[in-house]
């Protein structure tokens, strides 16, 4: 993990501070990024990075990278026509669970079909947090929105077995409570070759820590890493060992590099160099 | 006769096991019954060892009960004042006049410092009958091989019970790693010749001076948003919320240099660095 010094040289600083919520994680999750990039060793002018709408989205405005911020959901598309153009670019996406997998659901999936060589993080905090606390595609069952005042009806998506489903070659899954483990996931999604999809469990304090009762910031990171009372706590994938947990705790979400496999990239079969 | 107990006792990568193999081996060769049991604590180095051995006409508990040890063989200082209560209130302690830090006894991640008890034999002679303090790291390291340390112990050991010479040497062969028979045999006659020394005569092999390090916390506090993770997140407490929920910097001595408050900043606004360190002895006493 670089230095704040050295994360520093990759931020906008005449921006800063950024317009997330006090205990937001997804500046952890960009930090952790940041390292990565400096780990894998990736020339920061040879760096694009698309956002599309939403809290996390916002974020690529403070990266001093080539940045693009997109239309709601379009950002993987953007991604794809900037890497089919500039092919020797290293180009990913920062997306939020409602831009990914609501309003962009299918512009993400054809994106892991046509396995284009990108690295979508998906930061999934279970609410759209910029529009006022609505109920997300990760909210979980029971969890109270502002569009479900009495608790979620709706199944969440489990946005990892979507995109393994859908054919994205690298496939993880890390909370913004373990810094070090998301910097190498990053690292490992930066490198690999085709469309690298990592789904980060981050928090909103102010809207589903406020609403569902959480805390703020430390208890909700706190949370994520107890794995108890935790955000996404209902996505499927969940590995439980009923001999040993008490049958009230919830059970914990599948962390770590979920799925790998080596398929031909997009850019390559349609002529471009990579 | 009834049975007779020995405690040996050191760090992990002393040999401990292996000097209670060969004691069991020697008993045993000498037509005694015995039985032997350790406890290796965290199995690796650096971790407390412990092995009992009770040899006699029939013996029936692998485990020396406590205050009935005949012989507490210490391969380490601290290590003898731990397992004292087992020494029955005549029985002989031997002891490598030698100090091992464990790592879990350091109080301060900054000094290194350690509350080390002293080395002063007055502490425990008022409980048994002989106290052996012998420099056996320094007799195996003038003979070759400091590795040889324990059966330096065992010679000092040997002298306390009934088994003789010709079993002892062949334990010594059957266990000790092979080409190291002769030299393991002279160190265990150099422990059997050792005097007790002084434990200010001994040079002091386990704490070298060491850099202490020193680390500053600065906070871009027009960037820190006080969302209160880093107080939570920080094993020295260095960090704290004040009564208005503002963040503070309220021990910056104790900082460790972990960087997780670093990591954990949401608006990157905390930075740590190296500071000027400077040299401190290694503590105690």
């Amino acid at each position: 993990m670089t230095t704040t010094a050295q994360v520093r040289e990759h931020l906008r600083g005449w921006a800063m501070p950024h317009v997330l919520c006090p205990g937001c994680a997804h500046g952890i999750v960009g930090r952790a990024f940041l390292s990565a990039v400096d780990d894998v060793g990736i020339d920061p002018d040879q760096m694009a990075v698309v956002a599309g709408i939403g809290c996390s989205s916002r974020l690529v405005g403070y990266l001093d990278f080539c940045t693009l911020h997109a239309t709601h959901g379009r950002a993987p598309s953007f991604a794809a026509g900037i890497k089919l153009a500039r092919p020797e670019l290293t180009v990913a996406v920062f997306s939020g669970d409602g831009d990914g997998l609501a309003i962009g659901g299918n512009h993400l999936i054809h994106a892991a079909r046509r396995n284009i060589d990108l690295t979508v993080v998906l930061f999934n905090n279970e609410i759209y947090g910029m529009t006022g606390g609505q109920a997300a595609p990760t909210t979980s069952v029971g969890a109270i929105a502002s569009t479900a005042p009495r608790g979620s009806v709706e199944s969440p998506f489990d946005a990892c077995k979507l995109m393994i489903g859908a054919g994205a070659t690298f496939v993880a899954r890390a909370a913004a409570s373990e810094p070090y483990t998301l910097a190498r996931i990053f690292a490992d999604a930066l490198d690999h070759e085709g469309l690298s999809f990592v789904e980060v469990l981050s928090d909103c304090p102010t809207y589903f820590g406020r609403y569902n009762k959480l805390g703020s910031g430390p208890e909700m990171l706190a949370a994520i890493t107890r794995s108890d009372n935790r955000i996404a706590i209902p996505l499927a994938g969940k590995r439980s060992i009923p001999t040993i947990d008490p049958p009230d705790l919830p059970p914990g979400v599948e962390l770590g590099t979920l799925h790998r496999e080596h398929r031909p990239v997009f850019t390559g079969r349609a002529g471009g160099a990579t | 006769m009834s049975a007779r107990g020995v405690v040996l006792a050191g760090v992990g990568g002393q040999g401990v096991v292996l000097a209670s193999a060969v004691l069991a081996e020697a008993a045993l060769r000498s037509d005694f019954e015995v039985k032997q049991s350790e406890v290796h604590g965290m199995a690796q180095r650096g971790g407390a060892v412990v092995s009992h051995i009770r040899y006699g006409e029939t013996v029936a508990s692998p485990v020396v009960p406590l205050a009935s040890a005949d012989v507490l063989a210490a391969f380490e200082w601290a290590e003898a004042l731990r397992w004292m209560p087992y020494l029955a209130p005549r029985g002989a302690l031997v002891v490598d006049a030698r100090r091992i830090v464990p790592p879990g006894a350091c109080k301060d991640h900054r000094t290194w410092g350690v509350p080390y008890p002293a080395m002063d034999t007055a502490t425990v002679a008022h409980r048994v009958a002989d106290v052996l303090l012998i420099d056996a790291s320094g007799i195996a390291a003038s003979l070759g091989n400091p590795k040889t340390a324990n059966s330096v112990v065992m010679g000092a050991v040997s002298r306390f019970l009934d088994i003789d010479d010709v079993a002892w040497e062949k334990a010594i062969t059957r266990f000790v790693p092979p080409g190291t028979e002769e030299l393991n045999i002279a160190a265990f006659h150099a422990g059997q010749e050792a005097g007790s020394v002084r434990p200010e005569a001994i040079p002091d092999l386990g704490l070298d001076p060491i850099q202490q390090r020193s680390y500053r916390i600065e906070v871009d506090h027009s960037w820190c948003k006080d969302c209160g993770i880093c107080p939570t997140v920080c094993p020295e407490f260095c960090l704290a919320m004040d009564h208005a929920h503002r963040l503070v910097v309220v021990d910056e001595a104790a900082c460790i240099g972990c960087r997780l408050c670093e990591a954990l900043c949401p608006d990157f606004a905390i930075r740590i660095s190296v500071g000027d360190p400077a040299v401190v002895s290694g503590g105690a006493p």
